[in-house]
């Protein structure tokens, strides 16, 4: 094959424009795991109460917020400049999307981490503080499943995370139903503290599942994905 | 090509063109998938060949009434050449000959008993260049009507004419000058008028916008989006944003390179409602295409 033909066969275009691309997608890997670090830290405080850890999960979620912003920024500047279309364009969109869902969690883990400061309220009451427990260990399993599903392009989990967890919701049902059961002078104060906390797990729970939706949408170009939650 | 042995031989070819059905104009781009308007062109496995170069590979597809349809793809991928086949310009060209069926509300295009004369004044053509007679804009304008025998006061068909490609207002004063005179943008509107003032059916546009600027650009859209409530409008364009903006339905063709032979031929990859294809395309060819990934 002569130079000149070779210049009319197909070969990979736009490196830069698919590097920035790659860059985006990884962005919303790293906010996941930064995300996930304070998952882990509000696990901690729920169960101990430790001022130490709290304040670090206050500190990160600064981070959180700013990467937010700053891919936001970087999203809205490829739209501008590019014109992505096709899946080039579903990323961009997802990426926007699931950074505030990321946005969004750690904002949910941090009302966690200050409902789990007031400790002695929420051990006060033994079956709701194990309940509580149960339940962000299976909230924070449910978005290491949504960022594994991110990482790896997984369409069955991100189903499987889009239909939402039945486990969570009736766990949740348990600890509301025990919280009304309470009784003695602090029963509101730990009813009150353990129901925001509970609340916003159960809210981490549906972040992850439409994570798992996004992620569906980006993958299949299926427009049902879309705003699966709002549908639903 | 042979005559099509299906199609209705003792039907008067030229009334049978003349007479396209009457169909509201009302579809949005959003409505094309919806609920499809009716068939102008239904083109069968058409393939085009220059000599023994084959052009175009059995490519297969329906042009709807009022609406705009796009063809994109690299070059050399036979878009220009399926647009010419439309009003028969390909004839024109020695050595081309045309396989698989072309129909036009139902009737052959390539049926031996059909005028390509006639077919032409039914489907216009606008062209890449803008390519003004050296003459007067009235005359520019006046010049199909009367070759078509057109009845009715020239005056008013080339003042509608004019409007309908929304030039009326700029030349208004200056009929009489040259058409030379005008810009770029201008100038590609007056072939717009001219192509309409013989009050045809279809319209066919090739690359229309690639030697404007982008404000002409967006004024031949904009002319587009009217134009469509009236004619049906087929575009090849070389800008797929243009061809993402302005079409309800885009065809996507491409390359495709015989090693053996080192031989290439232009095939139809993918036609679709254009939402789907810059959004979500079935190809993974068109997928690299439209992404400019891959060229």
């Amino acid at each position: 094959m002569s130079p000149a033909d070779s210049a009319d066969r197909p070969g990979r275009l736009r490196v830069t424009y698919s590097a920035e691309l790659e860059q985006l997608r990884l962005q919303v890997e790293v906010m996941g795991v930064l995300v996930d670090q304070n998952l882990e830290r509000m696990r901690q405080v729920l169960e101990t109460g430790d001022p130490t850890v709290a304040a670090l999960a206050l500190g990160a979620d600064d981070d959180i917020d700013a990467m937010n912003v700053s891919l936001t920024e970087r999203c809205y500047e490829v739209l501008a400049r590019e014109n992505p279309v096709a899946s080039d364009l579903r990323l961009v969109v997802s990426v926007i999307r699931a950074s505030s869902e990321l946005e969004r969690v750690g904002d949910l883990a941090l009302r966690i981490v200050k409902a789990g400061l007031d400790h002695e309220l929420l051990v006060a009451s033994p079956r709701s503080f194990d309940i509580a427990q149960v339940m962000a260990s299976e909230a924070v399993e449910l978005f290491r499943d949504a960022m594994r599903a991110w990482a790896t392009d997984d369409v069955d989990l991100a189903a499987r995370l889009s239909h939402g967890s039945p486990s969570i919701d009736l766990a949740f049902a348990q600890l509301v139903e025990t919280l009304l059961q309470l009784d003695g002078p602090e029963a509101t104060a730990v009813a009150m503290r353990t129901l925001v906390a509970g609340q916003a797990l159960d809210r981490i729970a549906d972040h992850a599942a439409i994570l798992g939706s996004r992620l569906r949408y980006l993958v299949t170009g299926d427009q049902r994905h879309l705003a699966a939650e709002i549908r639903r | 090509m042979a005559p099509d042995q299906t199609a209705p031989t003792t039907t008067p070819v030229v009334p049978t063109l003349a007479s396209p059905p009457e169909v509201a104009p009302e579809a949005s781009r959003s409505d094309a998938a919806a609920s499809p308007a009716p068939v102008v062109f239904d083109v069968a496995d058409l393939s085009v060949y220059y000599g023994r170069f084959r052009a175009v590979r059995e490519a297969s597809l329906q042009i709807h009434q009022h609406e705009i349809t796009a063809f994109i793809g690299p070059s050399g991928c036979g878009k220009s050449t399926m647009l010419r086949c439309f009003d028969r310009m390909n004839d024109l060209i020695e050595g081309c000959r045309v396989e698989g069926t072309l129909r036009y509300h139902g009737i052959d295009l390539y049926d031996a008993k059909i005028d390509p004369v006639e077919v032409r004044k039914r489907i216009g053509m606008v062209f890449q260049k803008p390519n003004p007679f050296p003459k007067s804009i009235y005359d520019n304008i006046a010049f199909g009507p009367k070759l078509a025998g057109l009845k009715g006061n020239m005056d008013d068909i080339v003042e509608s004419a004019l409007r309908r490609a929304a030039l009326w207002d700029e030349v208004k004063d200056r009929l009489k000058k040259s058409a030379m005179g005008l810009s770029g943008g201008q100038q590609q509107r007056l072939c717009i008028a001219r192509a309409v003032a013989v009050e045809p059916e279809v319209v066919l546009m090739d690359e229309p916008c690639s030697a404007l600027d982008p404000i002409a650009t967006a004024r031949i859209e904009d002319l587009m989006q009217e134009l469509k409530t009236q004619y049906t409008i087929v575009i090849v364009t070389h800008n797929m944003q243009q061809a993402a903006r302005v079409s309800d339905r885009t065809a996507f063709f491409t390359t495709e390179v015989n090693e053996t032979s080192d031989t290439r031929t232009g095939v139809l990859v993918e036609y679709e409602v254009t939402d789907k294809i810059f959004s979500n395309p079935s190809d993974e060819r068109t997928e690299n295409y439209v992404t400019g990934r891959f060229g």
